[in-house]
């Protein structure tokens, strides 16, 4: 392991390609016969076309297959789990080691913004009008399908700003805001209409239904699981994941820097190496991560992961929570191994579980009527940005088949 | 965006695309041309057909690399197609009849007048669109063909007469490189009735020497022979001849079909711009198949929206005027680069660079590792293309020479 970094909230983990850079990494690739990599890309972002277009100088041609593929290009490198994905089917792996595919596409969506370049443009209207619950990457995927066949898409939305977990569940050191503007952007420019901090219930969808030709619903899992029955879970210093990344995300890390002290994260998924780079990025005297599975079946990708300890966390696999201590407020964790031999404690001023999430009550025992669909998280249980967006575009070849117009 | 239209017309040839495939073992039976007009292709040149029917060796290529790029130039010892001219005059009529939007151009090489007429005859019957008179190809085994052929402009003008007479279709003259002005047999060609020029065939070469057989390679039985040098490479010569035959009076108005070591849609720009109508490829296919033409057609399109170009028509050609006899550049500056200390990672091959083979403008500072521009440089930019770095050292200072007026100086923006 090298020198620990010292980044700042939101300061980028990798530096983007410069062209001669990029023009260095495309020429690595093999353009091989029916490119692995475009077949392990679950949205169908066809990388293997990207990289030709790049490695032939046609920068341009790399953005419009990229967009065309999938509408949030720009986010999903930054955030795909490329080693499971596109990269880790990477044929050059059995050379040396596989493309830097999500560099390449983050190269060309830069240039996208730096060319001014619109490659999906509003399509002639055909009279029907769907709504789309949330705005998340299953809906943002969905609605700008059905914009593309011209579709008229609305989008409601519970938070303040449209990109559900990606502009408030992950960091914007992994995830910069500017780019989840850029993506939105561009599902604004198909024509879809939003309107933000309106929270629809599941209740109000049968009404809904009438108004509307279809309705899709990409709630995702807005509520954190909790370790309720864990002893002093309900202690204060306490703190679900995905609350602690939106309240760092909304005030832009103003609200908890220097005050979180010694930070024990449980959970060892991608949402806990963001709640452990964020952590380190406010100031924490220390973090540590702790979770059940061994590190080599950990959940969080192997670039999440490798970046949180280049940053200096601590992770510690193999061990589960059995009880918080404190007065008012936690001051430790008792944890025990999985296989029971041995025994630790944490000291720690914050606790904060990033054990999963959950569907909200009211959409929990949703019942579908006809021309109600859904896609995402809330279907999934919760994966990928990638996959809730190749989701989101099956949801709406869906709709296009329930609407005829497919 | 809407794609703009770069179709065509080449020697009174409506051709969809600019792009096609040039005589050689990229195009030699029906299977492979099929696949290249699906695969987009506007044309092709057949594979050479000829009454001579070769007799191959075996290994046949060699590449020339640099550091980590293979393929900076590709040398051939394939010659013309192995198949009868009725065999080819076969496929030629199969491939008119399921492809008719596409241009068939045939390449065809005679080794006597009766030969020449011959085929011309038979392959204007078998539905040919252009006709493609090979007087080039370096590594044939007989001196009565190829680049033997077109290094005489006597020979040229006789054997195009004889092809003018025995066809209708419009008839091109490839030309080769192994020459000093190509000009003479261009000209040779054209007043014999040629409606235009192709540029260039292969040069003649030696990639590499074998150090255990002691011979070129690629071995053939401890033996090797010289033969043609094709890829990016040779693109600096080709354009090169394409820009002195559009300068030339009697020539200026020739089309021109442009090849060598066109392998992006910039390359193809690059023979565009200086006046070719139609496009030829082999080597960067035989790297990378067929495909590479997506990117060519879709990169010439988005530059042309990107530049407001709606037609080929508008670019074609707008460099020639800009290159210009050496004694005429303005000599009146210098441009003095400036190093970006932000970006510099203290290598010093600039230093290096600047030390040994150019002014000792370069300063360097072992110390700090530190690199700084003195004034005895001259701006040449040797630094400049050196620079392993980024956008780390680009021109800066314009200054003038003692003595000279100050002017407006247009420069050069783009560096990669």
């Amino acid at each position: 392991m090298g020198k620990v970094l010292n980044l700042g909230y939101g300061e980028a983990a990798t530096p983007t390609y410069n062209v001669r850079l990029a023009m260095e990494e495309a020429s690595r690739c093999l353009l091989c016969e029916d490119a692995p990599c475009s077949r392990d890309c679950p949205a169908g972002t066809d990388p293997g076309k990207f990289i030709r277009s790049l490695r032939f100088r046609n920068i341009r041609g790399a953005v419009e297959t990229i967009r065309k593929n999938n509408i949030l290009g720009a986010s999903c490198a930054l955030v795909c789990p490329y080693d499971r994905l596109c990269e880790g089917a990477c044929s050059r792996t059995g050379i040396d080691r596989p493309i830097q595919i999500g560099r390449l596409q983050a190269f060309a969506m830069q240039h996208e913004q730096a060319y001014g370049m619109r490659v999906l443009e509003r399509a002639e209207p055909v009279n029907k009008r769907v709504l789309c619950v949330g705005a998340g990457p299953a809906s943002l995927a969905c609605a700008a399908k059905l914009s593309e066949h011209g579709i008229d898409v609305h989008i409601v939305d519970a938070h303040e700003r449209a990109g559900g977990v990606l502009r408030y569940g992950i960091t914007p050191s992994r995830l910069p805001e500017s780019v989840v503007d850029q993506d939105i952007a561009c599902v604004e420019a198909l024509g879809v209409s939003f309107e933000q901090n309106r929270r629809i219930s599941a209740d109000e969808l049968p009404v809904l239904r009438k108004e509307y030709d279809a309705i899709f619903v990409g709630v995702g899992l807005s509520e954190a699981k909790l370790l309720t029955t864990l002893p002093g879970a309900d202690l204060a210093g306490t703190q679900a994941a995905i609350h602690f990344l939106k309240i760092a995300r909304e005030t832009e890390g103003k609200a908890l820097a220097s005050k979180l002290g010694r930070v024990v994260i449980i959970g060892g998924g991608d949402v806990a190496m963001d709640c452990a780079s964020t952590s380190i990025q406010l100031g924490a005297e220390s973090v540590r991560v702790v979770f059940m599975e061994s590190m080599d079946k950990m959940p969080a990708g192997v670039a999440e992961r490798d970046y949180v300890v280049s940053l200096g966390a601590t992770l510690i696999s193999g061990f589960v929570p059995t009880e918080l201590k404190g007065k008012d407020s936690v001051q430790a964790v008792d944890f025990v191994s999985v296989n029971k031999d041995s025994h630790m404690s944490l000291a720690a001023d914050l606790v904060i579980f990033a054990v999963g999430q959950r569907i909200a009550d009211d959409y929990r025992d949703l019942r579908l009527e006809d021309g109600m669909f859904i896609a995402g998280d809330a279907v999934n249980g919760g994966r990928t940005v990638v996959e809730a967006v190749a989701e989101g575009k099956e949801a709406a070849l869906s709709i296009l088949k329930f609407l005829a117009l497919a | 965006m809407a794609k703009p239209d770069i179709s065509i017309h080449f020697l009174g040839v409506k051709c969809e695309n600019p792009f096609f495939l040039s005589s050689s073992p990229v195009c030699h039976n029906y299977e492979m041309i099929a696949k290249a007009f699906e695969t987009g292709w506007g044309g092709i040149f057949y594979k050479t057909v000829g009454v001579f029917i070769p007799d191959e060796c075996s290994p046949r290529f060699d590449i020339h690399s640099k550091e980590q790029t293979p393929w900076v130039g590709f040398k051939n010892m394939e010659q013309i197609s192995e198949l009868s001219y009725q065999e080819n005059a076969e496929i030629i009529r199969r491939l008119k009849r399921d492809y008719p939007n596409k241009v068939l151009g045939v390449s065809i090489m005679g080794s006597n007048d009766e030969e020449w007429a011959l085929l011309a005859r038979a392959m204007t019957e078998a539905g040919a669109d252009i006709l493609e008179l090979n007087f080039s190809c370096p590594q044939m085994t007989s001196h009565a063909m190829g680049s033997d052929v077109g290094q005489s402009p006597e020979l040229v003008e006789r054997y195009t007469r004889i092809v003018v007479e025995n066809t209708t279709l419009p008839v091109l003259a490839k030309m080769t490189p192994n020459i000093g002005h190509m000009e003479e047999p261009a000209l040779a060609a054209i007043r014999a009735g040629a409606s235009g020029i192709s540029a260039i065939n292969t040069v003649k070469s030696i990639c590499n020497i074998d150090l255990e057989h002691f011979t070129a390679k690629p071995v053939v039985n401890a033996k090797s022979s010289i033969s043609g040098y094709s890829g990016a490479a040779v693109k600096p010569i080709a354009l090169r001849f394409i820009a002195q035959l559009k300068q030339d009076k009697d020539l200026k108005d020739v089309p021109i079909s442009g090849i060598g070591g066109i392998e992006t849609w910039q390359d193809a720009v690059e023979f565009l711009l200086l006046g070719s109508t139609n496009l030829q490829v082999t080597t960067s296919v035989m790297q990378y198949g067929y495909r590479i033409v997506e990117d060519m057609i879709n990169g010439l399109q988005h530059y042309m929206v990107a530049n407001g170009f709606n037609r080929l028509e508008d670019f074609i050609g707008k460099a020639i005027p800009n290159i210009i006899p050496a004694e005429d550049l303005d000599r009146d500056f210098q441009i003095i680069p400036k190093i970006d200390e932000s970006k510099c990672v203290g290598c010093a091959r600039c230093y290096i660079s600047c030390y040994d083979s150019a002014h000792q403008a370069i300063d360097w500072d072992p110390a700090t590792r530190k690199v700084s521009i003195n004034d005895r440089c001259v701006g040449c930019h040797l630094c400049v293309n050196v620079c392993p770095v980024y956008a780390c050292i680009l021109p800066d200072r314009v200054q003038f020479k003692a003595g000279r007026k100050p002017h407006d100086v247009k420069r050069q923006h783009h560096y990669q």
